[in-house]
């Protein structure tokens, strides 16, 4: 049987042992980690950014990389998911952007900041994660179909415009993928008419006062794109 | 109680019931939040609530733990503590720098760093107060002329404690290396060197309450620390699968975060086997359960809890989800804050020289609050892994989903209710004990060593 100083050695030696590779594994993680964070874009940007993050406990409610609060989503791939003008307007008022939702705080950052956070993200998300976070692997498709054929049938006559499925995703669902914040937008083509929508899309006040839809800054361009995707949508 | 200086361990203890009650409060906060009730968002948003709950987490433990040595350091040292004035002193301002923590978050002063939320100026305040802390006790065990290895350990697991808060204090511009010295503070501690201070406090216990012969004890310790530092050292690697160091983290962090449970039950086994072997009944029951509930509920909530999402093809689904805070709950409750429980219930009667375990509401604590804690688990698993399939795996959006599992946090809220209750009794009893009183001094109620 193990005597007291049989097991006096197991437990020295042993730390002794793990500590000394973890501190070799260590060294060689530091040598790597230039190469795999892309340090060389640490701009002055993005170490503002990574101030105002801190500052202000962001990973109190959201994680990055996985690490924080489970409050708030995770905004490692935030700026690849939403866009830059996206994060833009929802940082403006977040309020706004998710009228009775989980409440995030208006921290009234002036156009830098917003500037300075973004790129931050930006940046993290550029990491090498080791392909984290994985893509969904369970295909939504196959458990849509059992939804009544209709509401997706007419849902691919015209692409989905860039600016559609950075800023109305997020509150609005098509074909069962997007938010549920506003109405799903399965048949609004075939309840509005393109002049209605348009209007809508300048100013959803003007059309509905007391609407929780916020105005978003679309140019016109965008806003034709949009109005033709959603018209298609019957 | 056989001296005097002991007494000083009851105001750590009486600090420690406060801070647990307010992290309660600050937890339902988030609770109420979860299910849609965040009316108090403008004075307390989320992330403050998140910030106060886990620091009073980590403040109340350790506050535990200095009780814990400042009660067990002169009884297993055979000579007064070598200075109470100090201890008095490091105590008032180890609450002062708390303090102002916790304020400091509602006014949105922080680090934020989870878990390191503490500014900057206030660390260092607190290194000055653990090392006077230490000192205290290093005087002490130095001054003595008995050495035992309980003593030893957990003046090591201390220490180690205190060294590794320094990483978490460096500056890193690149998030990634910021993480990855975060964790040596966070994981280290408390799946590193706190277990050698839970190994130290459990032998303590188990000395008092089995009247096991030492040696035997102390012999199983060793084996029991050198297991928890083979596999949680590198065990750290669970940390570091996806915040941009190496691949090779993912094979470490895998084969040593599954050998982790193996600490675990090896401490649960050391516990009870220790149990069955005792000579005869020591009378405060309450205190051996809730020793020995430690010992096993930290093997299913930090062991077994923690095997279940570590491994890396699970772990990249669950991280960063409400699994995490499922496993953090019941570990940190098992692990650490049942201990801290034990050391109370086991040093009151003797301070005090009041029996009170001989009453119900012991009991009552016991079980509310444990079977409380398991339901709130209960609950974060279910949440998580509907989180975990609806959002990580179908893709759905963050908070459609989050919708979906509001009802889970209601069975959460009732369970923390529950778990309340309990604490409430623990609490109740902790003050119907009274203050320590020099009658009690010289004897300790009913120990078999």
């Amino acid at each position: 049987m193990l005597s007291k100083s049989q097991a006096r050695a197991f437990f020295l030696g042993g730390t002794f042992l793990f500590s000394a590779i973890f501190v070799f594994l260590t060294i060689d993680t530091l040598r790597q980690n230039d190469t795999r964070t892309d340090a060389q874009n640490l701009t002055e940007d993005v170490l503002k950014g990574k101030e105002i993050w801190e500052k202000n406990n962001c990973m109190g409610c959201h994680t990055l990389l996985g690490e924080g609060a489970y409050y708030a989503p995770d905004l490692t791939k935030v700026v690849e998911r939403r866009g830059v003008s996206w994060i833009e307007v929802f940082l403006d008022d977040p309020q706004a952007m998710f009228p009775g939702e989980r409440k995030m705080v208006k921290y009234n950052f002036t156009k830098e900041e917003k500037g300075q956070v973004i790129a931050f993200l930006d940046w993290v998300g550029k990491i090498d994660a080791n392909g984290w976070p994985p893509k969904p692997n369970i295909p939504v498709d196959s458990i849509v179909t059992a939804v009544p054929p209709q509401t997706t049938t007419n849902i691919v006559k015209v692409a989905q415009p860039e600016k559609f499925s950075q800023l109305c995703v997020a509150c609005h669902a098509v074909g069962g993928k997007g938010g549920n914040v506003g109405p799903a937008l399965d048949h609004v083509g075939s309840k509005f008419d393109a002049d209605y929508l348009n209007r809508w899309l300048i100013d959803p006040q003007v059309i509905k006062p007391g609407t929780n839809m916020p105005k978003l800054p679309l140019s016109d361009t965008e806003r034709k794109d949009i109005v033709s995707y959603l018209s298609a949508l019957k | 109680m056989r001296f005097q200086s002991q007494k000083v361990a009851y105001w750590f203890f009486a600090t420690c019931m406060l801070l647990l009650s307010l992290q309660i409060v600050y937890g339902f906060i988030m609770g109420f939040a979860r299910i849609g009730f965040d009316g108090l968002h403008d004075y307390i948003p989320f992330n403050t609530a998140r910030a106060t709950h886990t620091n009073l987490l980590v403040v109340w433990l350790l506050t535990g733990f200095m009780g814990a040595a400042y009660y067990i350091i002169p009884e297993e040292s055979d000579r007064d503590l070598y200075s109470v004035k100090l201890a008095y002193i490091q105590l008032i301002s180890w609450v002062v720098v708390g303090v102002v923590a916790i304020i400091g978050f509602h006014f949105n002063w922080w680090e934020g760093r989870k878990f390191l939320e503490i500014p900057r100026p206030l660390d260092y305040l607190v290194v000055v107060n653990v090392l006077t802390f230490l000192f205290n006790i290093a005087m002490t065990i130095w001054e003595a002329k008995k050495r035992s290895t309980t003593q030893l350990v957990l003046f090591f697991g201390l220490l180690c404690a205190a060294l590794l808060y320094l990483p978490g204090m460096l500056y890193f511009d690149n998030q990634t290396l910021d993480s990855y010295f975060r964790w040596w503070v966070v994981h280290l501690w408390v799946e590193g060197v706190w277990e050698l201070i839970m190994g130290g406090i459990l032998a303590f216990l188990l000395i008092k309450l089995t009247g096991v012969d030492r040696e035997v004890i102390e012999k199983w310790l060793y084996v029991v620390v050198g297991l928890t530092f083979l596999s949680g050292i590198l065990g750290t690697g669970h940390h570091y699968y996806w915040i941009g160091t190496p691949k090779y983290w993912l094979m470490v962090g895998g084969i040593f975060s599954a050998l982790e449970p193996l600490a675990f039950l090896g401490m649960a086994i050391w516990a009870l086997n220790m149990y069955r072997k005792k000579g005869k009944d020591h009378p405060n029951k309450i205190a051996l359960y809730w020793t020995l509930g430690s010992a096993m509920m930290s093997f299913i909530g930090a062991g077994f809890l923690g095997f279940a999402h570590t491994w890396p093809s699970v772990n990249q689904w669950t991280h960063g989800t409400l699994i995490t805070a499922m496993h953090g709950h019941l570990a940190f409750w098992g692990a650490y804050a049942m201990l801290v429980l034990a050391v109370i219930s086991y040093a009151m009667p003797n301070m005090t020289g009041r029996k009170l375990f001989t009453g119900m509401s012991g009991y009552l604590a016991f079980w509310a609050s444990n079977i409380g804690m398991l339901g709130m688990t209960g609950a974060l698993a279910v949440a998580g892994i509907t989180q975990v399939y609806l959002e990580r795996k179908l893709g759905m959006d963050f908070l459609v989903v989050q919708k979906e599992i509001v009802f889970h946090f209601i069975g959460m809220l009732l369970a923390a209710t529950l778990f309340t209750v309990g604490i409430t009794y623990f609490i109740v009893d902790f003050i119907r004990h009274g203050l320590p009183s020099n009658e009690a001094l010289g004897k300790n109620v009913g120990d078999l060593d």
